[in-house]
Formats: structure tokens, sequence, C-alpha cells
């Protein structure tokens, strides 16, 4: 099954980080895409974008961003979101994504992904400011389910009903970080198989994987070291479901080399699942 | 490293930081209760507009209703950026409230996760920005000067690339109690305009053989348009001979003043440190404010008071091909005299 959007199966792609800008360029290795940190390249006009300029040229690339706050109560940002969309005409990112958060209110921002009560207030509010940064993009957005490590008593349903129904509401395609899932099942005490359960994956047009760092009461969505088995685990099943997303791992901590980076996002292959039929 | 042909100019391998989605750590840097930053932090004495936004969710939180979205959002994020070493602004019993306990956690120490992300988050963002300030000050106090910033400074846009943008006056204000205020506003000012030069327009440098083309007649009222990456900088300390210590990988004391001047300036991907004396500095001034060649020639080749005038004017002339070969310049005017 593809997803309902059309967007390719870009394969197993790399976040691309400034400290292998250097290696990728000199010596093209064989990574099937990057995924670009929007905000790196955005209120700048020198040494980013030249790199960026460069890379975009060789590879096939998608935007994540952190910055969008699609879940605050301030008033959108649309110059942010026109921004972006400048961004993706100059790189032509074949998709744009951001997170299933808010960053900051009273025209402040702490810059963190800040988690949503899961209300009806809510849903309604974060579905609307979707439909209107879609209709500034001209595209579907992607959003991505965030590591929480709080729940608001007001929650009147879970997280991934939460973005099911916002998805189906907005029209809005979903980046499914299985990484994110174990940590906030970890920290929540849910199981993350029914998290998978209900998420529609017609709509998952792209799948992160990360590490972790447990600290025994709660997990850090820390993106450091190698992305364990469990994780990996929870990947094939979701790809399973989905068929062709796209694979994406975030190293953002101690990052190695970018060969061996590359070669822990190609474990992927080896959680992919044989096709059910 | 130095490099062949380029004067005294130094190569910086400054890189700019990511803004990736992963939940900072922040033990390293993590303060506890009563240590400097509750002493600095305080001493800033005015409430912040968090605080305010603090005392509107506390409200609501007080009156017992239910919580819309808004009031949601404004009592988290006072909460979140409430100095650490500050109890929250509603205490633990409104973390009770309006959060949930998890499995291992209570509500409180899971919005204490929060708390600590947002201040370890600029607090990198920061070290990021200026390494050798802060590795000048050391760890203690350099956490204690964030902190003190992240407060009186904190962030209004999406973008984190001009967060840092006002630490040098900062530290020269005293405001934040930073030690060695005038040395470290110095140092801070250097490591700042590298961050500037990054993310200035990059352009195409002028070269040799465009100047030669200029028409002899046309000479003296030419103008050199300097690159966008091109900044001029005094200082009341030898801040530039501080910082190379400290990419060599020495952490120099706080050296006396010494009044000096500095080029940051980028060429393709390289950030450059160049030092110059007075006269260079004042050359490159005046031609920044679009002074004509001919007159920027005269008036330094003048000041040059213990070489002949020949000698001088060649010395001058020198200088300017360096520049020009050094990609300092991305354009040039030459309008008919």
């Amino acid at each position: 099954m593809s997803n309902r959007f059309g967007l390719p199966d870009l394969g197993v792609g790399l976040g691309l980080r400034t400290v292998h800008y250097s290696r990728i360029l000199e010596t093209n290795p064989a990574v099937d895409w990057f995924e670009i940190l929007s905000d790196n390249y955005l209120e700048t006009k020198g040494r980013p974008l030249d790199y960026l300029d460069a890379i975009a040229d060789r590879y096939p690339v998608v935007m994540h961003g952190v910055s969008l706050s699609i879940g605050s109560t301030d008033p959108l940002d649309r110059a942010y979101v026109e921004s972006l969309r400048a961004l993706r005409d100059r790189t032509g990112a074949r998709w744009i994504s951001d997170h299933l958060c808010w960053t900051g209110v009273s025209g402040r921002n702490t810059h963190d992904l800040l988690p949503l009560p899961y209300t009806e207030e809510a849903l309604a509010h974060v579905a609307g400011r979707v439909k209107e940064v879609q209709d500034i993009l001209g595209a579907p957005l992607a959003l991505e389910n965030p590591s929480t490590y709080v729940e608001f008593g007001g929650n009147a349903m879970p997280e991934w009903e939460f973005l099911g129904r916002l998805c189906e509401a907005a029209d809005a395609a979903i980046l499914l970080d299985v990484n994110n899932i174990y940590v906030s099942a970890y920290n929540h005490g849910f199981d993350p198989k029914e998290y998978l359960r209900a998420i529609p994956f017609d709509r998952v047009v792209q799948i992160h994987v990360a590490g972790h760092t447990n600290h025994g009461t709660h997990i850090i969505d820390s993106h450091i070291g190698p992305v364990i088995d469990g994780v990996w685990r929870l990947f094939g099943e979701a790809h399973a479901r989905g068929g062709g997303a796209s694979v994406l791992l975030e190293w953002d901590a101690e990052i190695p080399s970018l060969e061996e980076t590359h070669a822990e996002a190609l474990r992927a292959k080896e959680f992919l699942q044989a096709p059910a039929c | 490293m130095l490099i062949p042909g380029k004067s005294d100019a130094v190569a910086e391998t400054a890189a700019t930081r990511e803004r990736a989605s992963a939940t900072p750590e922040g033990h390293a840097r993590a303060p506890r209760a009563g240590g400097p930053a509750h002493e600095n932090a305080r001493s800033g004495a005015t409430p912040s507009s968090e605080a305010a936004a603090a005392s509107n969710g506390g409200r609501a939180l007080a009156a017992g209703a239910a919580l819309s979205l808004q009031d949601q959002q404004r009592w988290f994020a006072a909460a979140v950026m409430t100095p650490e070493a500050h109890p929250l602004p509603d205490g633990a019993t409104a973390a009770e409230r309006v959060l949930t306990a998890g499995p291992r956690l209570s509500a409180g120490d899971r919005l204490e996760v929060y708390r600590r992300a947002y201040h370890a988050r600029l607090i990198e963002c920061l070290a990021d920005d200026y390494p050798a300030l802060e590795s000048a000050l050391g760890a203690e106090a350099f956490d204690a000067l964030c902190r003190a910033y992240i407060e009186r400074h904190p962030s209004t846009g999406p973008n984190l690339n001009a967060f840092g943008q006002h630490v040098p006056a900062f530290c020269r204000s005293g405001e934040g109690a930073c030690p060695e205020s005038a040395f470290s506003a110095d140092l801070a000012t250097l490591e700042w305009a590298i961050v500037e030069v990054i993310h200035a327009r990059s352009a195409p440098a002028v070269t040799i053989e465009a100047l030669h083309a200029i028409p002899i007649d046309r000479w003296a009222n030419a103008r050199l348009i300097p690159t966008p990456a091109f900044r001029l900088l005094r200082f009341a300390y030898p801040v530039n001979a501080y910082f190379q210590s400290f990419r060599q990988g020495t952490t120099p004391l706080v050296p006396a003043p010494s009044e000096s001047s500095l080029l940051v300036y980028r060429s393709g991907p390289t950030v450059w440190r160049m030092p110059l004396t007075d006269p260079m500095l004042a050359l490159l001034e005046a031609t920044a404010l679009g002074e004509p060649l001919g007159v920027s020639l005269e008036r330094a080749a003048a000041a040059l008071t213990d070489v002949p005038e020949e000698v001088a004017g060649a010395r001058v002339m020198g200088w300017f091909r360096d520049w020009v070969s050094s990609g300092l310049f991305c354009d040039v005017e030459a309008p008919p005299v």
C-alpha cells in the first residue's frame, strides 16, 4: 500500500548534519536521500545555504522543522510558513514536516516541542491551523508524533486518536516516529502496539527512527547512539502496515562518521517484513 | 592554520549549530538550586514577562474553572521558562492539577523535564556561539551568565540564529554579573562577528582582473564594495590573540588591556580573522563607508610617515591587492569622474 498523497518512497535516508557536509560533498555517498532541518536554513543568507544548495543538487531532500508551533494559541506565523515554502521551492524538497506540538505562547518561544492537551478544543484549533498552513504551502503538511514527558489531566483521548482524527480532519500526512512512540509509551505506560493499531497508515509518508537515553524513571529522546532493537522491531511493524513510507535515521548527539551513521540507518533493511500477500 | 598569501589572516573552523528535534539532556550544565545561577538570576530584579504570564495562568488555576487551551499553554510556558533555581510559579500543586503523574514520576517531576530541557537547549545554543567565552569564564560562570541572559532576553522568534546577538552588550552592561566584563564583551563581540559572517549573504569576490579592467581615468573615483560577510572590529583587549590561543587548545589568563583591531570576513565557506594595523583599519573603514579609492590611498599613504611617500603608496597598493585577492570585496563601482 502506498500513501494516499502519492508521495514517493525515497528509501533509507539520513538526517543531514553540518558535521557531515564536507564528507558528503567529497565522497558522494550512496545515501538514498537526506532530511534537512528546515530551521538551519531560515534566517540565514550565507554558508548553510551554500552547502544545502550543493547537496540538494545531488540528492532528494525532505524538509523537517521544529518551529511551526502548530498547536500554539498565538496567531499562526504566516511569514514563517511562507519562508518554508520558499525553501521548499529552492531545494525541491519532496514534502515538509513538523511536529504535533506547540513551542511557545504570548510571543515567547521555548524552542522545545511542548505537548498538547488532547481535547476536542485543541483538535478543532490545530485542525484549522493545519489547513491554513497547507493552503499556504499548496501541499500536505506531514505531522510527527512527538516524544512527550507529561500528559494533561484534561486529556479526552489518547495521542494516537488525536493524531489520527487531526490528520483526517485536515487531510494532513503523518511522519510516524517509532522512537517517539517507544519513548512516550515508556514515559506514560501505554502499549506501543495499540498506538500503531490506531494510525491511518495510508497517511504515513515517512518513518523516523533514532536512539534515546533511558534514565530508568523516564526516557529522553536524545537522538544519541544506535537505535535499540525494540525500536527497530516497532519500525518493522509500522513499515509493514504502511508499505511505501520513506525511512529516516536521526542522530544528533555524539554524531559518528557519515559511514557509521549510514550503516546504522541501513539496519532498517534487516527489519523490513515481507509483504503479507 | 596559516595560509600563505593570506598575510596574517587565520581560518576559523566554526560550524553552525543544529536545530534538531532531540531533547537535550542538560545534566552537565544544570545548576542546583541555591548555586550561583540563583544569585545572578535574582540580581536582575526585573520581573520578566513570563512571570506576568505565570500570574495569568495562576489566576485561572486558582479559580478552579476548566482551563482553556490558552490558559494551559500560558501556565505551562511560564513554568518551563522559570529559572531552575526558583520555585515553580504556582508550586507543585498546580502541576498536579493540570498534569498527571506517570508510572514512575510525579506530575511535578515530569514538568521539570521540560524546564531543564528549555534552559539546557538555550545554554547549548549560547555555548555553540561563544565557545571561547565559555572557556575564559569557566563552566560555572558561563552557565550563570547564560541563565541570566535567557531570563533577560527570552527568544521571541521562530529561529535561534540570532538568539545570542545581545550577549556582547549584556556582558558589557554587567547585568548578568559577568566576570571581567570589558574583556568578556570584547571576546563575545569577536565570536558574534564569526556567527554574523557565517550567515551573511554569500557573494562572489571581485577579482584583480576586474580591478585592472577599470579605465585609468576612472580609477581615483572607484569604490570597492565589501562583501556582506565583512565585520571591522575595534577592541580594548587583544582578543584575537586570546581567541587564537583558545583555538589552539589553551586557556590563557585574561590579558591586560591593549587596543587592537580585527577584520572578520568569510570567503566561500571559510571564515577568516585578519588583525589590522591602525592605518589598515582606517583605510578599510573609509572604503566600507564608500570613500573613493583615490582619496583613501592618498590619505593612507600620508599616514605612513615612517617611509618615503612612494614607498608608502606602494605599500598601501599592496594591501589592496592582498585584500582583493583574499576576497574582501564583492564588487567595484567605477563611475566616470
